[in-house]
């Protein structure tokens, strides 16, 4: 009885705004990385490999981090299937951001 | 003596009895029990309400029975409004039953009892159905009124917590009648989106009849339908709705909501940083214990390299050069000191001429010239050097095949290897 317990986002999936690993999935790949080159005994052009696909993952996830570029959108049955529209709120005189 | 009798027919007596009760009794309020509870296939609903010092009987007809909010069971204590009545066929007294409400509790309560002790026993709310949530999830889905208070909340929470995490809002009503298939649509629709890793459903505070759609089997079944993790903020009120106890996860509010559904980034900057950090870390380490490597490496070998044996060459030569001089100077001075002692001689004696001196001076500067690096390749030897202009002193330097320069006493000849003796 019931469905199996689901684990979250797969890393091998597209999100639907990107082809940009998920958060999530980069930050695992990133720790991954800084273990094997704390522990491993990694050649010099492995290490320096794994060095600059750390640093381009950290600078992403940074990224990810640091905008406030908000996406708030609602999402609209068509004939084409579900659409998403951009969110704009009701009142008109309050503002979102308190 | 015959007595005036007046007789009735029982089916008088009987439509009269009931013309009686409906006139002078009409419609009344009954307390009792539950008894006897018999559902019809017609839909009318017969049962007995009772006490402990009898029972009537009570026929409930559909359109009545539909309305009712929670169910009807054996024992259940009820108030009913009801007219009363006689049923002619088999002459019982009866009320027919217009309302019906639960004594001691609202219907609402009783229904949302009902409901979650059945939902329950089914399973439904088990703790092992529960999905863990993921910690960044690539988008937020919202079930939620797209106007009012709570998407509001959980708009502000996520621009606090992580405002790059898109939200996507499924509209819906979040009360009125027919309001829990709403929900379930809303929720259905979320399900083909790609990237919505878990759902908030919210609204925001209200009474229980408010609430009601959040309490529905529809809206349950539809949550545990769900492909991704639920989590429920619904109200305001210390009380859990059916929906609650269904979702994967519940809030007090639906600002609690969102802040379980969304991770602080300024947590996940620390720990963004600490792995780069560690990254740097590494990394110079590795690259520090290479480098030492490589310079050990590099003192050995450009001991080898062509440009070094070059300038080691040249720095012997000027040595010998050096030294060849101070021989020189040595040797013309004690050349020219041996003919100013002769020339004293000389001028003692005249048996000993200028001659003996210059014979002297010039065996001297023979024996110079023998010195003279110059004077080697006079006696017949040869300098080898290789095109990089390496000195060769042993075969083994050359492969066979190889060009050589050879620098005789006057000129130099190019030549290439045939053979090789080691």
């Amino acid at each position: 009885m019931g469905e199996p317990v689901e684990q979250g986002p797969k890393h091998s999936d597209a999100n639907a705004a990107g082809e940009e690993l998920p958060f999530e999935s980069a930050l695992a790949r990133l720790e991954a990385i800084v273990d094997r080159l704390e522990t491993g005994d990694l050649p010099l052009e492995e290490a320096l490999a794994a060095f600059e696909e750390g640093v381009g993952l950290s600078r992403r996830c940074a990224g990810q981090l640091e905008s406030a570029e908000r996406r708030i959108e609602v999402l609209m049955e068509s004939e084409d299937g579900p659409q998403s529209e951009p969110f704009v709120s009701p009142a008109g005189d309050e503002s979102l951001e308190d | 003596m015959s007595e005036d009798r007046r007789v009735l027919r029982v089916g008088e007596l009987l439509l009269g009895l009931r013309e009686l009760l409906e006139q002078e009794v009409g419609r009344v309020w009954v307390v009792g029990e539950i008894s006897n509870l018999h559902r019809a296939a017609s839909g009318h609903i017969y049962f007995s309400l009772k006490d402990e010092v009898g029972q009537v009987r009570a026929a409930l007809f559909r359109g009545n029975a539909a309305r009712l909010a929670f169910e009807l069971e054996e024992g259940l204590l009820v108030v009913a409004q009801a007219e009363v009545s006689v049923y002619p066929r088999r002459g019982d007294l009866q009320i027919i039953v217009r309302r019906l409400e639960p004594r001691g509790q609202g219907a609402l309560q009783l229904a949302f009892e009902q409901l979650r002790a059945r939902l329950e026993a089914e399973g439904l709310f088990a703790d092992a159905e529960k999905r863990r949530l993921p910690a960044v999830p690539r988008r937020v889905g919202v079930v939620t009124s797209p106007s009012g208070a709570a998407v509001r909340d959980v708009i502000h929470v996520a621009g606090l917590r992580f405002p790059s995490i898109p939200l996507l809002i499924a509209a819906t009503r979040v009360q009125g009648t027919g309001v829990e298939e709403e929900i379930a649509a809303a929720l259905e629709r979320l399900q083909g989106v790609p990237g919505v890793d878990v759902i908030l459903l919210v609204r925001g505070g209200g009474s229980l009849e408010d609430l009601q759609g959040f309490n529905t089997e529809r809206v349950a079944r539809a949550i545990r339908a769900s492909r991704v993790p639920v989590v429920s903020g619904v109200g305001h009120e210390v009380d859990v709705s059916i929906a609650d106890l269904a979702a994967d996860a519940r809030a007090a509010t639906p600002s609690a909501a969102a802040a379980l559904a969304l991770p602080d980034r300024v947590a996940l900057g620390g720990q963004l940083r600490g792995g780069r950090q560690r990254l740097m870390a590494a990394t110079s380490r590795r690259v520090e214990r290479l480098r030492l490597h490589l310079d050990h490496l590099g003192t050995a070998l450009r001991g080898q390299a062509p440009a070094a044996r070059l300038a080691e060459r040249r720095d012997r030569l000027q040595t010998l050069r050096t030294a060849l001089g101070r021989e020189l100077a040595g040797e013309l001075a004690l050349a020219g000191a041996r003919c100013e002692e002769l020339r004293r001689r000389l001028a003692a004696s005249a048996q000993l001429g200028l001659a003996g001196c210059n014979a002297r001076l010039a065996a001297a500067a023979g024996r110079l010239e023998a010195l003279s690096p110059l004077a080697v390749l006079g006696r017949g030897y040869a300098i080898a050097r290789t095109e990089e202009g390496r000195i060769v002193r042993r075969a083994t330097q050359v492969p066979i095949g190889a060009s050589l320069e050879v620098r005789v006493a006057v000129g130099a000849l190019a030549v290439q290897v045939v053979d090789r003796r080691d």
